[in-house]
């Protein structure tokens, strides 16, 4: 088969060489359509790859937690076996089980906790702090983020060292929610560090766990994961333990989901020129089988069946596709250095401000699989646009077309 | 001696208007030079087509090589084609792009023999019509005599039990005419390949074994 496909191919090049330059005008009507495509999807993953190493850079990517999750009707709860599946996990490299609390002040500001074990704050959170120092075990202190930190010292005047009263809500045995106040004292205050810890309060787990009443389950657990890349594995191994995954990887996704459509719609509208490619073949072939209308009566009574002559048309139609194919990434290449050159100035006049690295990287991203895939549009564009002048072709009758052929 | 082809009232009509041809009975023998003789229009090439498997009669029975002919299996048409016969027509016989080694080399392409094979038994035939030094050169390089003389290498590349040539010798002068003659008939006596050549020149025609002569559709000698 494969034999075959190549002595088809042989002679159809000396077809082809015959009329170099149809051909290749034919081509670069191919070759247009692939570069519009190859250029505008490289300027969709260029912007795609600059806002996913925003991300990266900007947040802190390895941190991740896993939450209950509802599937099939029952709820995954963390339990100590499920963390210990969770630790199991290739490159998670530290864990923390956590309780989530809403508190308030007493002057109402609501205060999301998170209830920590202070080693698994230093192993897992990870954070640097602007003053003050880590939790101590059992004891009724907190640490804030950065803004929320902020914003109690801006209305409530709360400074380091000092105590804050905090209203813990709690339920008595009707069910009736009775508020207590408890006292905590603010030893640390963390830097900034863009993502949700920035709005948190972090306690002592067992605090927590003893406000509740409940020292049993847990609301998350944090994992720190030992390498960007192995992040979305990660993910995966979370979920398939039931568990759902959050964290800054999520932002990735969205980009991801966002850049998809528009890459998609970009890709459509370039692909629209293709259309005129295949119809340049369309024509190049027909005319070429008119024109060898005796030839192919011949070759027929010489012993070429029907399907022969659809391959042979149709090889010299790969041919059209494959330089099609080459001169469009060529050209898709040209086209997408020509779009980073006077396109980022203005990129970075729109985004420079949300995304820092637009400034010095290309707004254009050319991959190996977009040559591959604007190549293989090429191929399969020709081989489509063949198909009709091959079996108009293979249908001709040998009487007729050796009798009135030219 | 051995029959190859026959015909058995064979009837060609276009349309039910043209009648190309009324009854055609005969027979050739295996190894016949025959020529086909007859008036523009009295259904040579018609019947020509119609022995080549390229046509289908309207009725009658054809037989090649002892077996008759399914014009409705298409398959077996191509199969007869690849097999046992041999195309030669009047001019423009050869594809341009190829070259001359690469035109006689054609027909086995859809044959499936091994390349080495088919180059070799190209370059054999070249040589038997003379054309060995031309074998890189192109149809559009070589003169009329010299094309047909491919033309008749390709036809016999396959082995064919029988040529069929539709006026080979149509668009020569009579010189060459007589050289091209002269091969087919020698490859004719050599191979004891059968030969049905249309010719309207009877001066040939007394140069074969035999003569067919069609008149309006119907053989009359
Ligand atoms: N497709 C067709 N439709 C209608 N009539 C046809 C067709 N093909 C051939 N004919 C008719 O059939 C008859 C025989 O034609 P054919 O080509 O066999 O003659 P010929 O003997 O080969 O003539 P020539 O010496 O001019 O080549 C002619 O009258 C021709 O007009
Ligand atoms: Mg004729």
């Amino acid at each position: 088969m494969i034999a075959r496909l190549v002595e088809y191919l042989v002679v159809s090049a000396r077809q082809v060489t015959r009329k170099r330059m149809r051909v290749f005008l034919t081509a670069l009507g191919i070759a247009i359509g692939v570069a519009a495509v190859v250029g505008t999807v490289s300027l969709g993953e260029g912007i795609r790859y600059q806002a996913v190493e925003a991300i990266k850079e900007q947040s802190d990517l390895t941190l991740i937690e896993a939450t209950a999750d509802i599937r099939g009707g029952a709820i995954q709860f963390i339990t100590p076996a499920k963390i210990d599946e969770l630790d199991a996990i290739p490159h998670a490299a530290a864990s923390s089980a956590v309780v989530r609390e809403a508190y308030a002040t007493k002057r109402q500001t609501y205060l999301e906790v998170v209830g920590i074990d202070p080693g698994g704050i230093e192993n897992v959170i990870r954070p640097k702090y602007l003053k003050g120092e880590p939790l101590a075990t059992g004891s009724r202190q907190a640490v804030l983020g950065h803004d929320i930190a902020e914003t109690l010292q801006r209305y409530e005047g709360v400074r380091l060292g000092d105590t804050i009263p905090i209203l813990v809500r709690r339920y008595d045995e009707n069910g009736m929610p009775v508020d207590e106040e408890v006292d905590f004292t603010l030893v640390g205050v963390l830097q900034e560090r863009d993502d949700a810890f920035d709005q948190v309060m972090l306690i002592d787990r067992g605090v927590a766990q003893e406000l509740r009443g409940d020292d049993t389950t847990f609301d998350g657990v944090l994992i720190r994961i030992d390498s960007p890349d192995a992040v979305f594995a990660v993910v995966d191994d979370v979920k398939t333990l039931g568990l759902t995954a959050e964290g800054a990887f999520q932002q990735i996704e969205s980009v991801n989901r966002l850049m998809d459509v528009v890459v998609l719609i970009l890709a459509f509208f370039a692909g629209v020129s293709l259309i005129v490619g295949a119809l340049m073949i369309v024509n190049t072939m027909v005319m070429s089988v008119f024109e060898r209308t005796r030839e192919i009566g011949i070759t027929m009574a010489i012993g070429a069946s029907p399907g022969d002559v659809v391959h042979l048309i149709l090889a010299e139609c790969l041919y059209i596709g494959l330089i099609g194919g080459v001169l469009g990434d060529l050209l898709g290449v040209a086209f997408s250095g020509v779009i980073n050159t006077f396109g980022r100035p203005f990129i970075v006049a729109q985004l420079g401000d949300t995304f820092s690295t637009f400034s010095d990287g290309d707004i254009t991203l050319i991959t190996p699989e977009l040559l591959v895939i604007g190549m293989t549009i090429a191929i399969a564009l020709s081989l489509v646009s063949g198909l009709y002048p091959a079996l108009k072709a293979s249908h001709l009758n040998p009487v007729t077309a050796i009798r009135t052929g030219v | 001696m051995e029959t190859i082809i026959e015909t058995i009232h064979v009837n060609k009509a276009y349309n039910d208007q043209v009648t190309a041809l009324a009854d055609v009975n005969f027979a050739v023998g295996k190894g016949e030079f025959v020529a086909l003789l007859g008036r523009s229009g009295s259904g040579k090439s018609t019947l020509l087509n119609i022995l080549g498997g390229l046509d289908a009669p309207t009725s009658g029975e054809v037989h090649i090589g002892g077996r008759r002919v399914d014009f409705s299996d298409r398959k077996a048409l191509i199969a007869l084609r690849r097999g046992s016969i041999g195309f030669v027509f009047q001019s423009f016989n050869l594809i341009p792009a190829l070259t001359a080694q690469e035109n006689v080399e054609y027909p086995l392409l859809f044959n499936y023999r091994d390349r080495a094979a088919r180059a070799k038994r190209a370059a054999d035939l070249l040589s038997l019509v003379g054309l060995a030094d031309r074998a890189h050169h192109y149809p559009r390089e070589m003169s009329g005599g010299e094309q047909q003389r491919v033309a008749i290498a390709r036809a016999l590349v396959g082995d064919p039990l029988i040529v069929l040539a539709d006026e080979p010798t149509g668009n020569l002068d009579s010189r060459t005419r007589d050289g091209i003659f002269e091969l087919m008939r020698q490859v004719n006596r050599e191979r004891e390949t059968t030969f049905l050549l249309v010719t309207h020149e009877r001066e040939l025609g007394r140069r074969t074994d035999r003569t067919i002569e069609l008149l309006d559709g119907s053989v009359v000698s």
